[in-house]
């Protein structure tokens, strides 16, 4: 069955073309490398890590496009008893922060923060000049079931008190264009999606007996250095002291995108040093116990390296940008991609009088199928439609591929002479034969019996959670922020929206109107403070020409009555015959608000055109009312009700129940990929995963944890890994099981520390992640010598 | 947007204060400190000419005006038409003829109404600080206890709407001309001005 060292041919020229070729490969690698680092970029924005809507491509653009907008605002809230202390604090902050740059080094220094271009958008006389030839067709509900059915004596009233009181400031048009005043109502509807207002050339708000400034900022640079140095969260603690010291008892509330962005840097790179650094260090410690000498380190270190560099360099060709959680938990990759070299040397160490080349070719068939099932392992993380976790399937794939290649290719020539036993090498090679071993006796299928019921047992009881919130895992202090920052200025929710499709934009807009009318139901009733929607900007063509037919029926009837009443001889102003197009308004400057709720056309299957908006909503008052909110869209055509947290939840349910088959599946395949490999004794590779497996969910459901995609997919990585070592040690039970049990023990030592560093992570899902493979690993490392087929003999070591 | 609405908001603010009243300048504080006197409570009885684009003859109104530091602006139309405007601290709307109150804004909807409120009353309380953060303000003495004051908008925005606002007066506010955009003027003269110390009953009712 498996090969005795040295028994095998092997072709020198075929494995000296491999190792060239590998080093003109990694050349290549190195190269990009230096590109990547000098200008290294990592993807932070936790949305790119949710999939894509699986069913409406609109709904994922319409999530991407309402996250790009806000990707580097950030809103500073400066609060206090009253107005004149809250403006004090906000120019003590402004002064602070403002002046923060991003790197003091630097002769003429970045700003960190400008002034936000959100604020000056679009200018007043723009907007009134682009919207006055169409005055007479915007109206909001109040105003047209006012026009509906008040009767045309007392309209003609209004007119006439109007005209009557003080000013004409009320007025944003002609008396003849607007007799009414209805017109500066419509454009206070439109600045009602905040609830911030202009006060002494600032933005303000009172809220809870407090006098608040807002401020809105923008960062200069939207992305993130992994040097670990957080200069936003340092400018505003700055900001935050400043306005402290000049008004005790302000209160400073910050929040936006890049805080969270910088927030997941720092952290990521405290993590990735943590598990990336730790494993090596404890790598190189386990190779420096076993193998003495200083060769065998360095090849590891070599080899961990070209790795993970070539995992880097491929997942930032393949996927543009490199995720920060990728880092994350490709630093874990380190203990399971070493077990290949600790394998070669341990063997070497075994078999002193076998040449290195002999003895890898020896090695190759096993090292070749605990590679494939590594490789299937970490690919199905790339099952689930979630981008992240495919980043990260990808990088582990090569980065373990990489090493093994390079274990293969080059160990056989740069390794010369021999390894010496060192003590400690030595004393876990006995360890082996003196390690208990399970016989087919009774009281072995009565052990596996009561193991099968505790395990049993324990799995009943554990319980599901697939709530999105593990993915989250920003500072809790960073999220209340944000959430305050929320209500007080009554933000629209970007959680939670509509999405409205039809087959031209004017049928967009009125499938919209459809659901503004059983919208306005729950503003009426207060559950909803309103809602933005394009078409407030611009209405359907049919509600225009309805609402043009109303105006001029009854501001005619008003105007001739005031002619009459004050003896004057007014027409009605002329407004333009042509609708106000969407087309039109996307071209012009008063488009600045509202654009960012156009999706425009969407990709669809069939020759139809398509096209898509959003209509986000303000002020829920709580999250209960949202269900009945959520059914207005029940019954509207092409209308769709999105909820991130809840469909990525639910997303995340149904993957775990689909990957909990596909590992029950994948048990079977491994299975039988064993058996015609080893025959009839495969089962004896395969039990220590699978007892591992089982007693994971047991431990997990001891310990409280809830069970979640992650688990299942740390399940279907440990039944990758944990089968090496099975493997390894059947490989060479007849060889020289004492060199296979070192290289278990190692490689298991190793692949353990880096999960469990892992564990560590300050993210929820790659903590399970990690948690459950550190079990899992435990327990394969304990059990895989019991299943060994018959003990060896202290003799046949040397 | 929050640029529209702030220079709606501005625009809306300034104008009813103006309309309201007004008062004093920077240079000339002290000038105006000395001959306008300011009390709590402020009524009396107002002519208003306007003069609008379209229209062939100037609309002429009067009527009486009650004027509370903290509580609001009462405008009271008798002539040619019955009609109420109260301004509070948390809304704006105005009474019909019969008694009933439509709303044109409140706090709740609009914040900005609280802002337009707090410019009356800053205006009242000739706090000129406020002023000259929004108008550029000139004035002149005029004989023995006149002056003129001139407000000049400095947002351009504003300036869209209102060109000029020019006070008269001596102990008391006499006349308030606003020059608006698109040629429209408005003047105002008060007359029979008499303050007191604090509203009765039936005349805080009315802000209600």
């Amino acid at each position: 069955m498996s090969a005795t060292p040295g028994s095998l041919p092997v072709s020198r020229l075929r494995w000296q073309v491999a190792a060239w070729l590998w080093l003109a490969f990694c050349c290549v690698v190195a190269v990009h490398q230096w590109t990547f680092w000098h200008d290294a970029r990592f993807d932070t924005d936790v949305m790119a890590l949710l999939p894509q809507d699986e069913q409406a491509p609109e709904v994922g653009i319409a999530t991407r496009q309402l996250a790009d907008q806000v990707t580097r605002q950030v809103v500073v809230m400066v609060g206090a008893p009253d107005w004149a202390a809250a403006q004090k604090a906000a120019d003590a902050w402004e002064r602070a922060a403002m002046s923060s740059v991003w790197d003091h080094t630097l002769v003429t220094p970045h700003p960190l923060f400008k002034p936000s271009a959100l604020a000056g958008a679009g200018s007043l006389r723009d907007s009134l000049a682009f919207y006055a030839p169409y005055r007479d067709r915007l109206l909001t509900p109040a105003q047209r079931a006012l026009l509906e059915h008040a009767a045309p004596a007392s309209l003609m009233q209004s007119a006439l008190a109007a005209l009557a009181q003080p000013g004409s400031g009320l007025r944003l048009a002609d008396w003849n264009a607007d007799p009414l005043g209805l017109w500066p109502q419509w454009w206070l509807a439109r600045a009602s999606d905040t609830r911030a207002r202009p006060r002494d050339g600032r933005l303000a708000l009172s809220d809870g007996g407090r006098e608040w400034v807002v401020l809105l900022e923008e960062t200069t640079s939207g992305a993130f250095s992994m040097n670990g140095d957080a200069p936003l969260a340092a400018a505003l603690a700055d900001g935050r002291a400043a306005a402290l010291s000049a008004v005790p008892g302000a209160v400073v509330v910050a929040g936006g995108v890049p805080l969270f962005a910088e927030s997941a840097a720092s952290r990521a790179h405290r993590e990735v040093d943590t598990i990336g650094w730790g494993s090596i260090a404890g790598v190189l410690v386990l190779v420096f116990f076993a193998f003495g000498s200083l060769r065998p380190r360095l090849l590891m270190a070599a080899s961990l390296l070209v790795g993970m560099a070539t995992a880097l360099s491929v997942t930032a060709w393949v996927f543009g940008q490199v995720h920060l959680l990728t880092t994350v938990f490709g630093a874990s990759l380190i203990g399971c991609a070493e077990d290949y070299g600790l394998y070669y040397f341990a063997s070497r160490q075994g078999a002193p009088g076998v040449a290195p080349l002999p003895m890898m070719r020896s090695l190759l068939p096993g090292l070749a199928l605990a590679l494939l099932t590594s490789v299937l392992g970490y690919a199905a993380l790339g099952l689930p439609p979630f981008p992240g976790l495919r980043q990260m399937a990808l990088f582990a794939v090569v980065g373990i591929t990489a090493t093994f290649a390079t274990t293969v290719c080059w160990f056989p020539w740069i390794d010369r002479g021999t390894v010496r036993p060192t003590a400690f090498s030595k004393w876990i090679g006995e360890s082996f034969a003196r390690y208990p071993r399970l016989g087919t006796t009774r009281g072995a299928w009565l052990a596996h019996a009561v193991l099968a019921v505790a395990c049993g047992a324990g799995i009943a009881c554990l319980h599901v959670n697939d709530d999105l919130r593990q993915l989250q895992s920003s500072p809790p202090a960073l999220v209340e922020a944000q959430r305050e920052i929320g209500r007080l200025l009554g933000l629209a929710s970007p959680g939670q929206f509509f999405v409205v499709r039809g087959t031209s934009a004017d049928d967009v807009l009125q499938r919209e109107e459809a659901l503004k009318t059983r919208l306005d139901v729950h503003v009426a009733s207060g559950e909803l403070a309103g809602y933005r929607a394009l078409s407030d900007w611009v209405p359907s063509l049919a509600r225009q020409a309805s609402d043009a037919a109303l105006t001029k029926r009854v501001e005619d009837g008003v105007i001739a009555g005031v002619d009459q009443v004050l003896g004057e001889t007014q027409q009605r102003a002329r407004f333009d015959a042509a609708p106000l197009t969407l087309e039109h308004w996307l071209a012009s400057p008063a488009s600045t608000a509202g654009k960012a709720l156009w999706i425009g056309a969407v990709p669809r299957g069939d020759d139809v055109a398509a096209f898509a908006s959003i209509v986000m909503l303000r002020g829920v008052r709580d999250l209960a009312a949202l269900p009945g909110i959520a059914r207005s869209a029940d019954g509207l055509p092409g209308v769709r009700w999105v909820d991130q947290v809840q469909s990525v939840s639910a997303l995340l349910g149904r993957y775990r129940h689909t990957m909990g088959l596909l590992l029950a599946a994948g048990h079977a395949a491994v299975l039988l990929t064993l058996t015609l490999r080893y025959g009839r004794r495969a089962w004896r590779a395969w039990m220590p995963t699978a007892v591992a497996t089982m007693g994971t969910l047991a431990l997990l459901a001891l310990f409280g944890q809830p069970l979640q995609l992650f688990n299942v997919l740390a399940l279907a990585l440990l039944l990758g890994i944990g089968i090496d070592y099975g493997i390894f040690l059947l490989e060479r039970e007849n060889a020289d099981a004492g060199s296979a049990w070192l290289a278990v023990v190692l490689g298991a030592a190793g692949t353990w520390l880096s999960f469990g560093l892992l564990a560590l992570s300050s993210t929820p899902a790659l903590r399970s992640f990690g948690l459950t493979l550190l079990l899992g690993i435990l327990i394969v490392w304990f059990v895989a010598p019991v299943y060994r087929s018959r003990a060896v003999p202290l003799l046949e070591k040397q | 947007m929050l640029k529209i609405a702030r220079a709606f908001v501005l625009a809306l603010s300034s104008l009813l204060a103006m309309a309201s009243f007004a008062l004093p300048d920077a240079e000339a504080t002290r000038l105006l400190h000395e001959r306008l006197k300011v009390a709590p409570v402020l009524q009396g009885a107002f002519e208003q000419t306007k003069t609008l684009a379209g229209f062939k003859n100037p609309l002429v109104s009067r009527g009486e005006f009650l004027v509370a530091r903290g509580q609001g602006v009462w405008w009271h139309t008798q002539q040619p038409f019955e009609s109420t405007l109260v301004v509070t601290r948390t809304r704006l709307f105005t009474r019909n003829a019969d008694g009933s109150a439509s709303s044109l804004m409140d706090a709740q909807a609009e914040p900005g109404v609280r802002q337009v409120n707090e410019l009356v009353f800053s205006l009242l309380a000739a706090d000129l600080d406020v002023l000259a953060d929004k108008f550029t303000l000139a004035a002149q003495a005029v004989g023995a206890n006149g002056w003129t004051l001139t407000l000049t908008p400095r947002d351009p925005d504003i300036a869209k709407f209102l060109v000029r606002a020019v006070l008269t007066g001596e102990h008391d506010v006499q006349t308030v001309r606003l020059e608006q955009a698109r040629g429209d003027t408005t003047l105002i003269r008060f007359s029979r001005q008499a303050s007191s110390a604090a509203l009765t009953p039936e005349e805080s009712a009315r802000f209600r």
